[in-house]
């Protein structure tokens, strides 16, 4: 936050200024008004919870709310470090977004620059838009698609392959297949939507450049390696760093509605794991103190991602 | 010239793979809706014999006439789209007046304000300790709780505060000096110069509590203020989920055929899908607005 305003000020500070600062703060007014449900808006909904994080130190008891439960140091969080349910969200987290991260971004870039490779407007806007659709769509929806297309038993996917001598396969049942299914949807969500940074950044690569190479002979896929990849490089390093920064953060709908009793050793997320102990189970404290692990530990990923980016010359993410 | 590159290229070898590919990713992309309406199109006995896939067999509408005779469905489908219009309508005048207010470079206290504003993006209560909140101001169990609580997203304030400080300043200054008010600036000059922003940030709001079920699954327990979403969710696989021991395989064959469950999922996303085509490029350049660092 800027402060420099203050130190700079005469040590005099007379009536005149305070009454000049009130007179410009007053001619602004209307703009408060508007500001004011805002503000309030924060303090209420994400201020508060924050000072609610307290409980995660604190015995919480129902009936004697937030401010009155008795605080107990670290002994929630030397319960929920103890515990194996919670190493094994986090190693969940950490394998779910790292399978995705894998397999998206490569592929995404991939998608970007064949899109980009398309003559045709009016081929190359019916595809995106096609491609863009899926984002829109609710996990809800999703995952009952899903279960439709994968399932063991009547799964259109797996009557396919039994129609043609194959067995079926245990997309949503065994683990390893889970996974599997759970990057498939994610990526099928995602792929076209990703591609719009990327597409955006190739519209901005000087032609000129291709014209030159064109000139001294160079091949479609030198052109590719030596032109239009280097001039994207610096969006894919922002966007790599901006992804690896959000590695402990999984969404809850994915794998809570894809998930079930039978994958639960690799569905079971920071998440959802939350959700259960706090919601399910009423374990106030514990679910916030998990919650407030997660946080600190995205924040030091994040800080570190941002000096990360500015070291190798790129821009911040914050 | 960029033109003159391209124009030299006849379609190759290369060029006709690659339209293959994209047309078969385009494919893959629409391939599980069409795999939805064919079977909510579909006769009971073809879906059961498994020979329905991406086109309807024994053409009906049976499915949808079921459907749309179950009140739980209107119910939720009111409910549904009174979230999404309202909500929407809320998130989008908070998000003007905070853009518009903190847009203003002169404003005292700005940089505060934006900063408190900017800093829930990186670190928030979480989860129980905002439920707790919800449910000490009143919410739980009200359809308030669907959107009050998240009715202001920073990435979409980001997002139109880039684009109000980016419209020209000399219209502004013009009324200002005319002795046009800052409610009059916003109402006459820069409302009717942002309806494009106004479009693409409604949009992001209208999509995201027309498809949000987790809120409503914490929120609600009344199952006749059920959402779409939450409605669909139990439809399809059942209050078990609640349970954590939800079970996806060959549950639910009993209770309701694939038909119908298909043709929920078709008709909780038909809304979506018929707005789409005319309001993606808004979407897009939303993305694109945001992307640049506010």
């Amino acid at each position: 936050m800027m402060r420099s305003g203050t130190k700079t000020q005469s040590p005099y500070i007379t009536k005149k200024s305070f009454r000049q600062k009130v007179t410009k703060v007053w001619a602004y007014k209307w703009l408060y008004v508007m500001l004011f449900p805002v503000m309030a808006y924060y303090i209420v909904f994400k201020y508060i919870p924050m000072y609610g994080i307290t409980i995660a130190f604190k015995d919480y008891n129902v009936f004697k709310g937030v401010l009155e439960s008795p605080w107990c140091g670290l002994k929630v969080f030397q319960k929920i470090m103890t515990n194996k349910n919670f190493w094994e969200a986090i190693k969940n987290t950490l394998l779910l977004n790292f399978t995705t991260l894998i397999v998206s971004f490569p592929l995404t870039i991939i998608v970007s620059l064949m899109l980009n490779e398309v003559l045709s407007t009016k081929f190359k806007k019916i595809t995106q838009s096609i491609l863009y659709l899926p984002h829109f769509i609710s996990w809800v929806v999703v995952a009952g698609i899903a279960t439709n297309l994968f399932s063991q038993q009547g799964g259109t996917i797996n009557l396919v392959l039994n129609s043609i001598g194959l067995p079926s396969i245990p997309f949503l049942s065994s683990n390893g297949w889970w996974i599997f299914t759970y990057v498939l949807c994610n990526v099928w969500k995602e792929i076209g939507w990703g591609t719009i940074i990327y597409l955006a950044a190739l519209t901005g690569v000087d032609e000129s450049l291709y014209e030159a190479a064109y000139l001294d002979g160079a091949t479609k896929f030198q052109r590719l390696i030596y032109i239009t990849l280097p001039s994207i490089k610096s969006v894919i390093v922002t966007m790599l760093i901006l992804q690896i920064s959000k590695m402990m953060t999984i969404g809850l709908d994915a794998p809570l509605l894809l998930g079930n009793s039978k994958v639960m050793g690799v569905s079971e997320v920071i998440s959802t794991y939350t959700y259960r102990l706090g919601i399910e189970r009423a374990k106030y404290s514990d679910s916030t103190a998990i919650g407030l692990f997660q946080s600190v530990i995205n924040i030091i990923i994040l800080l570190a991602a941002d000096k990360f980016a500015k070291a190798i010359g790129e821009d911040g993410i914050i | 010239m960029a033109g003159t590159l391209k124009k030299k290229n006849k379609m190759t070898v290369g060029q006709a793979i690659n339209y293959l590919l994209i047309t078969l990713l385009a494919f893959v992309c629409l391939y599980p809706f069409l795999n939805v309406i064919a079977y909510s199109l579909s006769g009971y006995n073809a879906v059961l014999s498994g020979r329905v896939n991406f086109y309807p067999i024994d053409f009906n509408l049976d499915a949808y006439k079921q459907i749309l005779g179950k009140t739980q469905i209107w119910n939720s489908m009111r409910t549904t789209v009174y979230v999404t219009v309202v909500g929407t309508a809320l998130s989008l005048v908070l998000t003007i007046f905070a853009s518009y207010a903190l847009s203003r470079q002169d404003l005292p206290g700005r940089k505060f304000l934006t900063g408190m504003i900017l800093f829930t993006m990186y670190f928030g209560g979480g989860m129980i300790p905002t439920f707790l909140v919800v449910k000490g101001v009143g919410l739980f169990d009200t359809l308030g709780a669907l959107f009050i609580p998240q009715s202001v997203n920073v990435f979409n304030f980001i997002v139109m505060r880039t684009f109000f400080r980016n419209l020209p300043d000399s219209l502004e200054e013009a009324a200002r000096i005319d002795g046009a008010s800052y409610v009059q600036v916003l109402v006459k000059i820069v409302l009717p110069l942002s309806l494009p922003i106004i479009a693409t940030i409604g949009l992001f709001y209208a999509v995201g509590y027309w498809n949000t079920y987790f809120d409503a699954l914490l929120y609600i327990q009344d199952p006749d203020k059920y959402t779409l979403q939450l409605r669909l969710r139990s439809l399809l696989f059942g209050e078990e989920l609640n349970n954590s021991n939800s079970n996806l395989e060959g549950m639910g064959t009993q209770v309701m055929t694939q038909s119908l469950k298909m043709a929920t999922v078709a008709v909780s996303t038909i809304p979506i899908l018929v707005v789409y085509p005319w309001l993606q490029k808004y979407f897009v350049k939303g993305v694109m607005i945001g992307s640049v660092k506010g």
